[in-house]
């Protein structure tokens, strides 16, 4: 794939991943952990509600068994108190009928104080229960002295009913029973004690059904006896506190005060014997003031809150991760295009401007800037193209034009100095070209042994057809200027022949100087050019004032004046171009006339290249890299 | 041949154990109730052979409380037995021939104990409150410690059980140190929440258990009373020194008796009957088993005061100390 080409330090996918995913992450794990602690207090606290409900539900379960077998000897009772005392036989029919009508009572008996049935009958206690075979009866004042048993006693003394402690009943087989007494009053006397038997036998049974979160349940009494517990040798012979007391479990102990009082709640114990944390929920079955209570190891509570917690976690974690997954698509959505963009622009910086790039749909910002960028690509191959063709007309033109300077420049004498043999004069010159082809131009040449013509000229504009005029101006110079010719009259000559089919209409500007090398003497005409400047041997300097007649090719009638001026021995005359006082600094200040005459006094007493080297030099330094016209300077010095 | 062996090695076994019962004799011994740390001794005794040691095959016969073990040994069907001082005094005031050879228990572990929410502090706050007695022997410290305190108490019989006073129908109750005192403790009522009144500390140590037999059974084998003695001495100081091994063996007897009991309380009540073993005498074997002649002289003229006996029997005639006999 194209992307894969690509490395990038930073992606834009990781970024969004960073700055979207993981704030919303850490938003997230807070929340988790916030529900989680919430969500588990509040499943805890349902638990608790739950458990607490559900052993309430099965201690009145029982307390409605025990109920109905304490109802009907209170039942009894009610009758023999508001009733005349019943015979013998109406007395058993009347509990034999309770113990049809309810299968929970194994027994019942009506014990009565003495001599209160009849006077003449110390202790009466019609007894009836259930026999192998059929309800049958006796009269337990036969067999022994009720009257200090618990289950007379106790209630008599207390004046309110009593459940008993269970006991093993011997005659009955082993059987496992309760005895609930009602004392019998008439005329706020106790007269008897009204009982009802409850067997216990099926409790066990009933008790094993009953599952609480894969934890146990128990029955103490009010004494803290276990009646009911999955481990069966704890059943009539522990007690809650004699666990307590075996296993040091001081917690315990606290507990079962509490449910012997008859209290609900829930507490956390250690198991005796695994160590084990469990949770104890207990309940009181209000008849019989025992208590019911469910053990459930707390780890198969918390598993049941974790497991809520863990689906809630579970849907947070499956929308986190749609979340990020959103975020991926969309970045890789945008980062895409963009890919591809640098792709193709990586492409288009190796110069491949047909590079194009496709595939990328949608109307959003990354489109527009795909349309731009084809655009762009598109009008930089064109203007390219264009530019090259431009260049390629422009370096044929400048290489024209650089033969036409190597041309130009071979017209101008080149060796110096030019006339070695001589001792009356030196001479030098030196032409420092603009970089288009201008017109500028200087000669020298002895008309005989003695006169020597010194021309320097400016021809107007620039380019070729400057380059052209010069040449033929030149030519033209040494042609009009032979031996014993004035000054004046050579001018114009010359003049009248430029004249002569000047369509482009170009002049220029030139001072001929025709100077006697012996006598110092110089006769002159200046059409239009700058005055030269004579440095006297004391280092002064002093301007040749010209008639300044119009420049040559302009006016073919002009007569030209002359004039004459005297070279003293070691005097320097300085010609030059209006390029050098025209010479501008990059602050477009011009280097002008008192630049240079300071600069040629300066140095007057040098040799005439080390003046020209300095002028140059200093031109150079004024003007920087700015130089627009060419500049030549001519310098003649009489030697003797 | 095989064969032949084999009937020799069956004879010589027969032979053995012809010897060896004759070797042994065969003794029996009736303590008060149902098997429980307050009989540890004599069973540990038994069961680590100490018994066997000494020549006798040891039978222990548990009462269940319808039966009367001095009655038992006056019948002639237990050799020895164990009781209380009271009863056994009394019986000798009637002339009747049975004498203690080593009274085990030095201490009465008889107990009043009332709730401290009813408001008794002293035996006179007693006065106008329900206060339960088993009766009997049982009755005799309580009737002189009411008498001794200037109280008329009309005292309620109890049954065995004391679920009169933890329901609270019952104010004073009386209990057993060692026995329903921390029964109790293990209904879920705290030590702190009840005030408790030991005889002993009011001039009315009655010792409880003794081991009795009838006069002619010392006279015909001192040596046999002698060693039954020591040995069951020795089976006491083994309980108390592994008091786990022995509650272990005690609770299997419980068991095996259908005895509704923990392990726990078993271990209260070898504890507290260690205390009335050692009562005064210290944990050295040799000092235990003797009869206190004061402690005689207190119960036998309380039961004098009393009217339960018309005269004091002679010491010397009631308590053999066949242990420290020469």
């Amino acid at each position: 794939m194209l992307n894969k080409s690509i490395h990038v330090k930073r992606p834009l996918g990781r970024k969004m991943l960073l700055w979207i995913g993981v704030p919303l992450l850490l938003i997230y794990i807070i929340i988790i952990l916030f529900t989680y602690y919430w969500s588990g207090k509040n499943a805890l606290y349902k638990m608790k509600e739950y458990l607490f409900e559900l052993t309430e539900h099965h201690a009145c379960m029982l307390d409605g068994k025990f109920t109905k077998v304490s109802q009907a000897s209170i039942g009894i009772a009610d009758a023999l108190e508001e009733l005349p005392i019943p015979n013998e036989d109406q007395l058993i029919d009347l509990m034999k009928k309770k113990l049809q009508d309810n299968k929970n009572i194994f027994g019942m008996a009506v014990a009565f104080e003495p001599h209160s049935y009849r006077r003449n009958i110390n202790l009466f206690s019609p007894y009836v229960y259930r026999g192998d075979k059929e309800i049958v009866s006796v009269d337990l004042a036969d067999s022994y002295n009720y009257m200090y048993l618990d289950w007379y006693q106790i209630p008599k003394l207390l004046g309110s009913s009593y459940w008993g402690e269970p006991y093993f009943d011997e005659g009955g087989g082993d059987i496992l029973m309760t005895t609930f007494s009602e004392p019998i009053y008439k005329n706020d006397r106790c007269i008897g004690i009204s009982t009802a038997d409850i067997s216990l036998d099926d409790l066990e049974g009933e008790m094993n059904n009953i599952r609480i979160m894969a934890g146990y349940t128990f029955i103490i009494t009010r004494t803290g006896t276990f009646i009911y517990h999955p481990e069966k040798e704890y059943m009539m012979n522990e007690s809650i506190f004699s666990l307590a007391e075996q296993y040091d479990q001081p917690d315990m102990r606290t507990i079962g005060k509490k449910m012997v009082s008859g209290e609900r709640g829930v507490s956390t114990m250690n198991d005796f014997l695994t160590g084990e944390k469990k949770w104890l929920v207990y309940s009181p079955i209000p008849d019989c003031r025992w208590s019911f209570a469910a053990v459930i190891p707390e780890k198969e509570i918390m598993r049941t809150v974790h497991s809520m917690l863990l689906k809630q976690i579970f849907i947070m974690v499956v929308g986190l991760l749609i979340i990020l997954l959103v975020i991926i698509w969309a970045s890789v959505g945008i980062t895409n295009p963009i890919r591809k963009l640098v792709v193709s622009v990586q492409k288009i910086a190796k110069g491949d401007l047909n590079e194009k790039i496709l595939g990328i749909k949608g109307h959003d910002e990354i489109n527009e800037l795909v349309k731009a960028f084809n655009k762009m690509t598109y009008d930089l191959k064109h203007y390219i193209s264009d530019l090259t063709t431009a260049t390629k007309e422009k370096e044929a033109v400048e290489s024209e034009l650089r033969i036409a300077r190597s041309i130009q420049e071979s017209l101008l004498p080149r060796i110096f100095p030019p006339f070695p043999d001589t001792e009356d004069f030196d001479l030098y010159a030196r032409n420092i070209p603009a970089k288009e082809v201008a017109g500028d131009f200087f000669d020298f040449f002895m008309l005989d042994k003695e006169n020597l013509a010194v021309i320097i000229a400016d021809v107007s504009g620039k380019g070729i057809s400057a380059g052209l005029f010069m040449a033929v101006t030149r030519t033209l110079m040494k042609t009009v200027c032979v031996k014993d010719i004035s000054p004046s009259e050579a001018m114009s000559k010359a003049n009248y022949v430029l004249c002569q089919d000047n369509d482009a209409c170009m002049f220029t500007t030139l001072f001929l100087a025709i100077y006697d090398i012996k006598t110092g003497k110089m006769s002159w005409t200046n059409a239009g050019h700058d005055e030269p400047i004579i440095i006297s041997k004391d280092g002064s300097h002093r301007i040749i004032k010209t008639f300044k007649d119009i420049a040559l090719g302009i006016d073919e009638t002009h007569d030209y004046h002359e004039g004459e001026a005297q070279l003293e021995i070691e005097d320097i005359m300085v010609l030059y171009t209006d390029g050098v006082l025209e010479a501008t600094s990059p602050e477009k200040e011009l280097y002008g006339m008192k630049k240079f005459i300071t600069i040629l006094e300066k140095n007057y007493n040098k040799s005439l290249i080390k003046i020209l080297d300095e002028v140059t030099t200093d031109l150079d330094g004024f003007q920087k890299d700015n130089q627009f016209d060419d500049i030549t300077i001519l310098l003649l010095k009489r030697e003797k | 041949m095989k064969r032949f062996i084999i009937r020799i090695f069956f004879c010589i076994y027969l032979f053995y154990n012809i010897l060896s019962a004759d070797s042994q004799k065969n003794i029996s011994i009736m303590v008060q109730w149902f098997p429980q740390a307050q009989f540890a001794g004599y069973i540990m005794a038994d069961e680590m052979g100490f018994y066997n040691e000494a020549g006798m095959d040891v039978s222990i016969i548990f009462s269940d409380g319808s039966d009367s073990p001095l009655q038992e040994v006056l019948d002639k069907r237990v050799n020895f037995c164990t009781g209380w001082l009271s009863q056994a005094i009394m019986l000798r005031s009637q002339n009747i021939p049975i004498i203690n050879i080593c009274q085990v228990l030095q201490k009465s572990s008889l107990i009043l104990v009332a709730r401290k929410s009813s408001g008794i502090t002293s035996p006179e706050d007693m006065k106008g409150k329900l206060v339960s007695n088993w009766g009997g022997d049982f009755s005799i410290q309580p009737t002189a410690f009411f008498r001794k305190a200037g109280l008329d108490i009309d005292i309620i019989p109890q049954s065995f059980r004391i679920d009169g006073f933890l329901v609270g129908a019952i104010d004073v109750t009386s209990a057993m140190y060692y026995n329903e005192y921390h029964k109790i403790l293990q209904a879920g009522i705290d030590e702190e929440e009840l005030v408790t009144f030991f005889f002993s500390d009011y001039d009315l140590n009655f010792p409880e258990d003794g081991i009795y037999c009838l006069e002619e059974t010392y006279k015909n084998d001192p040596e046999l009373c002698r060693d039954f003695t020591e040995a069951s001495l020795k089976g006491w100081e083994y309980a108390f020194r592994n008091k786990k091994e022995t509650l272990d063996i005690v609770m299997k007897y419980c068991r095996e008796y259908h005895i509704q009991t923990n392990r726990s309380h078993q271990e209260w009540m070898l504890d507290a009957i260690e205390s009335a073993v050692t009562y005064r005498v210290g944990d050295n074997l040799q000092n235990w088993g003797t009869l206190s002649k004061k402690d005689y002289e207190t119960v036998a003229e309380e039961l004098l005061r009393q009217d339960l006996i018309k005269s004091i029997p002679s010491f010397s005639t009631f308590f053999k100390d066949v242990f420290h006999a020469e």
